[in-house]
């Protein structure tokens, strides 16, 4: 009964966090360029209008990705939420990214396509530094189940902090963020005009949107595990983190991803191995 | 009862393909399904029947040595024959070692009195697989071989049946038998017979490619047996199950056995086409379709780890089985970054199928009981998924007469029913709810003690993500231009349709597969169990829980709220973006230029040649992985 209720309550409480949270970027993002800004909740607004649009494809089938998209971030949001094997949510989380992938692909339109090819250099810059980040959690804790990571008094922060360095990355190439934004242009930049979700438009689109809405909470998650023994740190820093990637977002440029993979695959990667070789020599265990 | 499926294992498949040979081509198409059907029904029976030991004795054995003796020195002659006549030196010099190596085992081996067959769980996890894929593919062969030989003007069918069903023959002898000098000749068998398959075409490059095979599996051939050579005059064992026993007696006896157990490994490596020796896999892809799905999954290369997984007793938790780990996982990163870089599908599959054989060797090499169920799984898993991918990609190149990934775009609109299949198959490769996923989850869960191994493997799977779905993606992808029609036959898509269900059936099922087969036959290589337990739907170790019923009934509700909601919201079909400067009144598919003449939209995968090209990794590949088997023998003699 209690599950349900948990249940309930995220798939209710999530997308209008995840809402609010995007909202605050807009706004913030605007403040920082000397705009006044949308009302805070106008990515609401924006969704209920495009569910009232007209169901625009190119492929009739294009909608279905969406679909498994979304449902695949809620589970993977659940399974957190319910401390499940941290290695498996990543893997349902991965079935999310390529349903979007091969959505945009679906389409044959050159703009998606082109986009979605940048995204899964996204993925492959960001998995590695992901599942590492799971094996941290297994070494410091002796499984990959979070429910024993929950139970633990210190925080994991203090072994990890080169891995919580490549997340906080991994969080800007994951939100789509510049300098990371390649996949995703908006549309002012012209050159890839909305990348991935080029061809979706009406409902399909509004389904993307509420789909990032739960992926925000979801990745803000991901980071809150990193103080999880107090959960108000954890969410405060999970709140640092996200505002850190909008502060980003809003004071660099977009590079090439040949340069973030080469970023990831040296730097992050490097980082995140030294991580896991000091905690294997150490053999710490949290306490 | 179990004695008889054992020799009717061996003697059906021979039997058709003599029938092969007597019957006019127009008959094929009955007896392949006549095949397929017996070959079911047999390796059933077989599952059924139980585990145990046939021996073979007194006057049955007499004449058994003799059939064997007599058929590897054909073996040998048809060997020393071919390359003469071909003029390939290096084959003849393989072929004049394997002929003394079997000359001095002939003087100086004592010889057995009895031999055995050993039936265990994994010997029916492979006999399923070889009589059921490996059937199916030679069903499909007939509704594919006749264009295929069209295009070529070639008449050889009658060579190719007789060939793949003797493969079969072999396979099931290879898996079955427990008596090493038995397991050799069929392990020499199959090498014979890919090369006469790889060969097929007859033309320069066919026969270069079937000679290089040849030659690869010969120098396997001959460090395997050395090593059956040193066991049985030294330690005076004949048998697989001997190793084991011996290995069992105390840590000296273990460490004595080391360097005849790698030779052996050494062997399996060189049959998965691991490493250094990968370059003949590749060349295979010259055969024709059947063939390489036949090599990839059912048969060849899964004789190599089917041998490295028997001897996990003989190097589990040794310094030899982390160097097998290290090695395992190294194939399997850096055939995965090499896949990614490749455009022809048959190649990337077939540096696919030489990742994963990577990555069941590195988890056999790990040794703990999770990490040795996680290999036969993965087996299991990537025989089917594989099996089905090569058949697909054979299927899609007689519908769009390339195999080009590039050139697959819009195949969904082209093939509707043959890409969702193809799709399916590389889903199955790279997400869970999926058997080869979640295999991948166990193995890199079992890994996670090894800090080189579970790196390596994070890598690989991370790039395997990467060049499968980019390959999904393509196929999906839809086009407005459709001119190729797909052939609807049915020897083609029944055995597409078993694979396809196949994946999903031993998906849902893969705990009860897990209890029947994988679980006992742990017990018996490493004496414990993992300590696996299910509630319904959910797979738990002792360090995780994989959850794959909530995939399956989410990926459900995600077909059905798409059902459900298609109507709600009625498409209107569209032309795609082109910033408004489409040819409207053309296909739409091209851009207007400056000129204000068109010109077509091309987009192209990334491949990331300058990276992972092969001409940038296969050296480098070949160094690291040379150092790594020498380590690994030289952790043998114990330096």
């Amino acid at each position: 009964m209690n599950d349900i209720l948990t249940i309930i309550l995220v798939l209710i409480g999530a997308p209008i966090l995840g809402c609010l949270a995007s909202g605050i970027d807009r706004k913030l993002t605007a403040r920082l360029q000397g705009r006044v800004g949308p009302p805070l909740l106008q990515p609401y607004y924006d969704v209920r209008k495009l569910f009232s649009k007209d169901n625009m494809v190119v492929n009739p089938s294009q909608n279905f990705y969406v679909i498994v998209y979304l449902v695949f971030i809620v589970l993977s949001l659940l399974m957190l939420v319910f401390k499940q094997d941290f290695l498996m949510i990543i893997f349902v989380y991965t079935v999310a990214s390529v349903a979007l992938v091969v959505g945009g692909m679906s389409t044959g339109s050159p703009y998606a396509r082109v986009g979605s090819s940048r995204e899964i250099m996204a993925i492959l810059s960001y998995e590695p530094v992901l599942i590492l980040y799971a094996l941290a959690i297994y070494l410091l804790t002796g499984t990959f189940k979070l429910s024993a990571l929950l139970d633990k008094s210190s925080p994991l922060l203090i072994y990890t902090p080169l891995i919580f360095i490549a997340m906080i990355v991994v969080l800007n190439i994951k939100l789509k963020k510049s300098p990371f934004d390649y996949s995703t242009s908006h549309h002012g930049h012209q050159e890839l005009v909305k990348g991935m979700t080029t061809e979706y438009g009406g409902p399909g689109f509004a389904t993307i949107e509420i789909a990032h809405f739960y992926e925000y909470v979801f990745l803000t998650g991901l980071i809150f595990l990193f103080w999880a023994s107090t959960p108000v740190i954890g969410v405060l820093i999970g709140i640092i983190a996200y505002l850190l990637v909008i502060v980003i977002d809003n004071i660099t440029a977009r590079v090439y991803w040949q340069w973030m993979l080469k970023l990831s695959w040296t730097v992050l990667l490097v980082m995140s191995i030294v991580n896991i070789a000091f905690l294997y020599v150490s053999g710490a265990q949290l306490a | 009862m179990i004695e008889n499926t054992v020799m009717l294992l061996i003697i059906v498949p021979l039997l058709f393909s003599l029938l092969f040979v007597a019957l006019p081509k127009s008959l094929y198409k009955y007896l392949a399904w006549a095949f397929f059907i017996i070959g079911v029904a047999l390796s059933v029976s077989l599952v059924l029947g139980g585990t145990g030991v046939v021996p073979v004795e007194g006057p049955n054995f007499a004449m058994f040595e003799n059939i064997v003796l007599v058929l590897e020195v054909l073996v040998i002659l048809f060997i020393l024959a071919v390359s003469a006549k071909y003029k390939n030196w290096p084959t003849l010099g393989l072929g004049i070692i394997s002929a003394a190596l079997f000359a001095y085992t002939y003087a100086n081996v004592p010889g057995a009195e009895s031999a055995s067959f050993n039936i265990d769980q994994l010997a029916q996890l492979m006999i399923l697989i070889v009589n059921i894929v490996g059937t199916a593919i030679i069903l499909f062969a007939t509704g594919y071989m006749d264009q295929y030989e069209e295009h070529r003007h070639l008449n050889r069918q009658r060579i190719f049946y007789f060939t793949m069903s003797f493969f079969l023959a072999a396979m099931n002898g290879l898996v079955m038998s427990d008596t090493l000098g038995w397991l050799y000749l069929f392990w020499e068998l199959t090498t014979l017979c890919s090369f006469v398959l790889i060969s097929y075409n007859m033309d320069e490059e066919g026969i270069n490619n079937g000679f290089r095979a040849l030659a690869l599996n010969l120098v396997g051939g001959v460090a395997m047996s050395i090593g059956i050579i040193m066991l049985a005059t030294k330690y005076d064992i004949s048998s697989l199950t001997g190793i084991a026993t011996y290995a069992g007696t105390d840590a000296v006896a273990l460490a004595a056995l080391a360097l005849p157990v790698a030779l052996l490994c050494i062997g399996g490596f060189a049959k998965s086409a691991q490493m250094p020796f990968h370059s003949w896999l590749l060349g295979a892809m010259v055969a024709p379709t059947p063939v390489s799905a036949l090599l990839h999954s059912s048969t060849m290369v899964n004789a190599g780890v089917f041998l490295v997984v028997k001897l996990v007793p003989a190097y589990a938790n040794t310094s030899l089985g982390t160097a097998i780990a290290v090695y395992g996982s190294f194939t399997f990163v850096i055939c995965s970054a090499l896949a990614l870089s490749q455009r022809n599908a048959k190649r990337v599959l077939a540096y696919s199928t030489i990742a994963n054989l990577g990555l069941i060797i590195a988890s056999a090499g790990i040794g703990t009981p999770l990490a040795v169920a996680a290999s036969m799984m993965l087996i299991l898993f990537h025989a089917i998924s594989k099996g089905l991918l090569f058949l697909c990609t054979g299927e899609i190149e007689h519908t769009i007469g390339s195999r080009d990934i590039e050139d697959m775009s819009g195949l969904i609109k082209k093939a509707p029913l043959l890409t969702s299949i193809a799709a399916l198959g590389m889903i199955s490769m790279l997400l869970p709810p999926f058997g080869v996923l979640l295999t991948k989850w166990v193995s890199m869960e079992a890994a996670s003690n090894n800090p080189v191994v579970i790196v390596f493997i994070v890598l690989g799977s991370a790039l395997t993500t990467v060049y499968y779905s980019k390959w999904l993606g393509t196929i999906l992808s839809s086009s407005m231009d459709k001119n190729a029609v797909p052939h609807k036959k049915l020897e083609t898509y029944f055995p597409l349709s078993v694979l396809a269900l196949s994946i999903i059936g031993t998906s849902i099922f893969i705990f009860s597969i897990y209890n029947y087969f994988i679980g006992p036959q742990v017990e018996i290589l490493l004496g414990n169990v993992p300590n696996i337990t299910g509630p319904v739907g959910q797979f738990t170790s002792e360090i995780g829980a994989f959850d794959y019923a909530a995939v399956f009934v989410v990926l459900a509700l995600a077909i059905l709220i798409y059902l459900a909601t298609k109507n709600m919201f009625t498409p209107r079909i569209a032309s795609y973006y082109m910033c408004g400067e489409n040819n409207l009144e053309k296909d739409r598919l091209m851009f207007r230029n400056g000129l204000c003449s068109y010109e077509k939209s091309s987009v192209s995968n990334i491949y990331l040649q300058n990276i992972f090209g092969e001409s940038k990794l296969t050296t480098f590949g070949y160094a690291i992985s040379i150092i790594l088997i020498v380590i690994a023998l030289a952790g043998g003699v114990g330096l």
